[in-house]
């Protein structure tokens, strides 16, 4: 039998030091039993949640299917229809529940169209889902108003718009995404005005994410966008040098010929691209004027833009870059000069050896 | 030297050990709760990222692969084509054949149906030379594809070869043996495109053990724990490296290795500091803490990422000699950076760089070993001279195993609560088993292998990488 009191009468006996260790030792031995049975509860439960939301899954997919079958062409819901919605109201009070729900009629939604997605819209206002999300917009939590938010969008909820556009300059960038998103999935071009009052940084992720919702819609007439471009947030500037390239916007050239001295180099990078692409010749003259003062990237780019709207009289200009300390300038130079002038760029290759650039010894390696 | 003098001695030896210990034991604790709480914050973003649109985008960076492959003409056919069939839309694959001395390029081409093309090289980073040159594929559903024969230099050659022939923005280094999910590059270069607030220049994720686990046709089908003890036990030391480790150095920002196994580096940056380094074994680390001296230097905000989703399944030694072989090449690799980069550690012009992540590194990776071997040494010689105070040392020795249990049951925590990808009925009590076997299974070979990297690097010069023999992944399928 164990001697419990000689066991603790020897503990006691033990230096502090021993006794703190044994201490600890013991509380996490028991820790280690907790954790151990926890984690085969938490598996268990990962499992049968799973499994749980597949069966419910299954369920709310045929009533919902049932729901959008059973309606007719009057545009009211029928005694079906309001059965089916009666008969899941009750679920929708458990948040597991509404979210498989919810999860469901998203995927509805996406599958068809017409009539249809009114119908899915009508079930999201008549069983009370509307007011939930709506109901949660007020949280204090950034990751339920989100949440929120993302809802509303998918389920093109209008009516939620001036409680929404509040979060276009909330603190957590979750936050302001999904208002962004939900203003241009709705209003499209018209939605973009959040950007005349936009205090944050407009992320490369963010700003893919709202040209790809404008770019699902047929309707592509697109507003203004100069205010944008003169904005005092370089990254709406930034995000409307994508909209003049993606929506071709020659009639902002003018714009974009200030901008060429933005003082955002990013800016300036982006500037010579789209100008490239908009065909903008007029900013050769600037950019070759000042192009002592370029930095290489823009060196480079500009370069670029030449490659594609370069014309005989620019000949003098690219002789003088051919011996440019940059190795991309030689060979784009001197790629230039072989389609303006042939006979010139075959002289350079017959050179000798040690007055050649860089980019001429490995063009005429490639020969 | 009297009986006092060596007592105090002994005490202040003690002292040094028990610090050592302490000091260790709390930088876990701590690291475990901010990686705890950058978990949860994680998941909580994660439910709002939506990643279809990059996929369509016209805009979406290009990314460019770095594959270096050296004799692996075994698995290099399949190996390509899971390269080749990432979600992700404005990517190219690099194959860099760094010298193979079997038949990996004329698989390639056969393969491929590849055909030699002229090109430039801007050899930005000095690398060995062209041997056969460089091809691209005649049919246009490779396009992507494009492999470059060279003499052999070495991965990091290989990799600087890929970085001057790189046309993107972003490049992803990979082993060619790893297995990519199809959707690991649109998740990789969202820390790339969503900070707002300082130029991020690398990220990684987490790397997986693949073995046991099925593949078909490069995708992974199905998830199992291995069998041997050695895998296993190195499946948990991943899981408590990558998902409380790292994810507690990149909420730090004090990330100083993103694996070579799989990470995205910005090409700009790595190109300006010089690519990977030729002459260290730890090129991935060595380039990382390159990378970042240069930011530090010019005083510009950055941040190197990391993302806990399991993106990259690579293959783990199955062998107790290559797991050490391995193992002492990290350590060689880790005393050489850390030398290479002495001047940053304890000093404050570089910030927390400088006084918080190397001297961490310095301190409880590249002197642990040392300390423990030290230790073990002297607790040896207690026992001779029977100078062992038992009820200190059993203590002792207790606590710390249990806290390694405790560490390793709270990355399976992570585990289960974030990614659960052992879903398989009876793997959560192996999981548990695991942790209480793992100090005994995994560390004493880890000791071993750091202590022979310690040797290797001051008295065995000529010893680089060392052999790793893989089965291959894809023997394990179907």
């Amino acid at each position: 039998m164990i001697n419990y009191q000689y066991i603790y009468n020897s503990y006691n006996d033990l230096p502090s030091l021993i006794k703190l260790s044994w201490f600890v030792s013991g509380l996490l031995i028991l820790v280690i039993i907790f954790m151990s049975i926890y984690l085969k509860i938490i598996r268990h439960s990962i499992r049968r949640k799973c499994e749980i939301n597949i069966k419910f899954k299954a369920e709310y997919e045929t009533s919902l299917v049932s729901y959008l079958y059973s309606g007719d062409d009057s545009g009211k819901l029928t005694e079906a229809q309001n059965s089916i919605i009666e008969s899941l109201k009750d679920s929708i009070k458990i948040a597991s529940k509404r979210k498989i729900i919810v999860a469901v009629l998203y995927d509805l939604m996406n599958e068809i169209s017409g009539e249809m997605s009114v119908s899915i819209k009508s079930f999201y206002y008549n069983t009370g889902l509307m007011n939930y999300a709506y109901d949660r917009l007020d949280s204090k939590k950034w990751n339920v108003v989100a949440k929120s938010i993302g809802e509303l969008n998918r389920f093109r909820i209008e009516e939620a718009s001036h409680k929404i556009a509040k979060y276009i300059n909330y603190p957590r960038p979750e936050v302001q995404r999904e208002a962004q998103l939900y203003m241009v999935n709705l209003f499209l071009f018209e939605g973009l005005t959040f950007l005349d009052e936009l205090t944050t940084t407009l992320s490369e992720w963010a700003q893919i994410q709202l040209l790809e919702t404008l770019q699902k819609f047929e309707n592509q007439e697109i507003c203004d966008i100069r205010p944008w471009l003169k904005s005092a947030n370089d990254s709406v500037v930034l995000f409307a040098l994508k909209l003049a390239q993606i929506y071709n916007q020659f009639e902002v050239k003018e714009t974009l010929m200030d901008l060429l001295s933005h003082t955002n180099k990013d800016v300036r990078l982006s500037t010579i691209n789209v100008l490239t692409h908009l065909y903008g010749i007029e900013a050769k003259d600037i950019l070759k004027a000042n192009f002592n003062n370029l930095s290489i990237e823009e060196q480079i780019n500009f370069f670029g833009l030449l490659e594609k709207l370069v014309m005989p009289n620019d000949e003098p200009f690219i002789e003088e870059q051919l011996f440019h300390k940059n190795f991309e300038i030689q060979l784009i130079a001197l790629n230039i000069l072989k389609e303006i002038n042939i006979d010139k760029y075959m002289g350079l290759l017959n050179l000798p050896e040690k007055e050649k650039s860089r980019a001429m010894i490995k063009s005429e390696n490639k020969l | 030297m009297d009986t006092s003098s060596v007592k105090i001695i002994l005490q202040i030896l003690h002292f040094i050990f028990f610090g050592y210990a302490f000091a260790a034991i709390l930088s876990y604790i701590i690291l475990s709760f901010i990686s705890i709480k950058e978990t949860i914050e994680y998941s909580k973003k994660k439910s709002f990222v939506n990643y279809k649109d990059i996929l369509s985008s016209t805009i979406s960076p290009s990314i460019t692969i770095i594959a270096p492959a050296y004799n692996e003409s075994l698995n290099i056919v399949e190996n390509v084509r899971s390269l080749l069939s990432n979600h992700y839309v404005n990517y190219t694959v690099i194959i860099v054949n760094d010298g193979s001395e079997d038949e990996s390029l004329e698989r390639l081409i056969e393969a491929y149906d590849l055909e030699k093309t002229e090109c430039i090289i801007n050899e930005k980073i000095k690398t060995q030379p062209l041997r056969a040159g460089v091809f691209n594929s005649k049919n246009p559903a490779f396009e992507k594809l494009m492999v470059v024969d060279k003499e052999n230099g070495g991965k990091a050659d290989a990799l600087n070869m890929g970085l001057n022939m790189s046309k993107s923005k972003y490049v992803a280094c990979i082993d060619v043996d790893c297995l990519i999910l199809e959707d690991a590059l649109q998740k990789l270069i969202k820390p790339f495109l969503d900070e707002t607030e300082a130029k991020v220049i690398a990220a990684g994720g987490v790397i997986r053990i693949a073995n046991s686990c099925v593949i078909k046709g490069g995708k992974l089908v199905d998830i199992n724990l291995p069998k041997s003890l050695l895998v296993k036990s190195q499946i948990l030391e991943y899981l408590r490296a990558f998902l409380l480790g790292r994810m507690a150095w990149s909420r730090l920002n004090g990330l100083l290795v993103i694996s070579g196994a799989f990470g995205i580096l910005d090409k700009e940056i790595a190109i300006t500091v010089g690519g990977y380094d030729t002459n260290t074994v730890g090129e991935d680390m060595e380039i990382i803490v390159r990378m970042r001296r240069y930011m530090e230097e010019k005083n510009e905000k950055y941040k190197v990422s990391y993302i806990p989703d399991p993106l990259c399944w690579t293959e783990a030694p199955d062998s107790y000699k290559i797991f050490i072989s391995q193992r002492n090449r990290w350590t060689r690799g880790t005393i050489e950076t850390l030398k290479k980069h002495r001047k940053i550690g304890f000093n404050k012009k570089y910030g927390s760089f400088g006084l918080i992540s190397y001297p961490y590194w310095f301190i409880f990776e590249r002197l642990a070993p040392i300390i423990e071997l030290v230790g073990l040494i002297y607790f040896i010689i207690l026992v001779f001279l029977q100078e062992v105070k038992w009820e200190y040392a059993l203590s002792f020795l207790v606590l710390s195993y249990l806290f390694s249990m405790v560490f390793s049951l709270i990355a399976i925590y992570s585990e289960e609560l974030t990614f659960h990808q052992y879903k398989k009925k009876g793997t959560g009590i192996k999981l548990i088993l695991l942790s209480a076997l793992e100090p005994f299974a995994l560390h004493p070979f880890i000791l071993y292998a750091a202590i022979k990297g310690n040797y290797d690097y001051y008295f065995n010069k000529k010893k680089k990488w060392g052999t790793m023999t893989r089965k291959g992944l894809t023997s394990t399928q179907n």
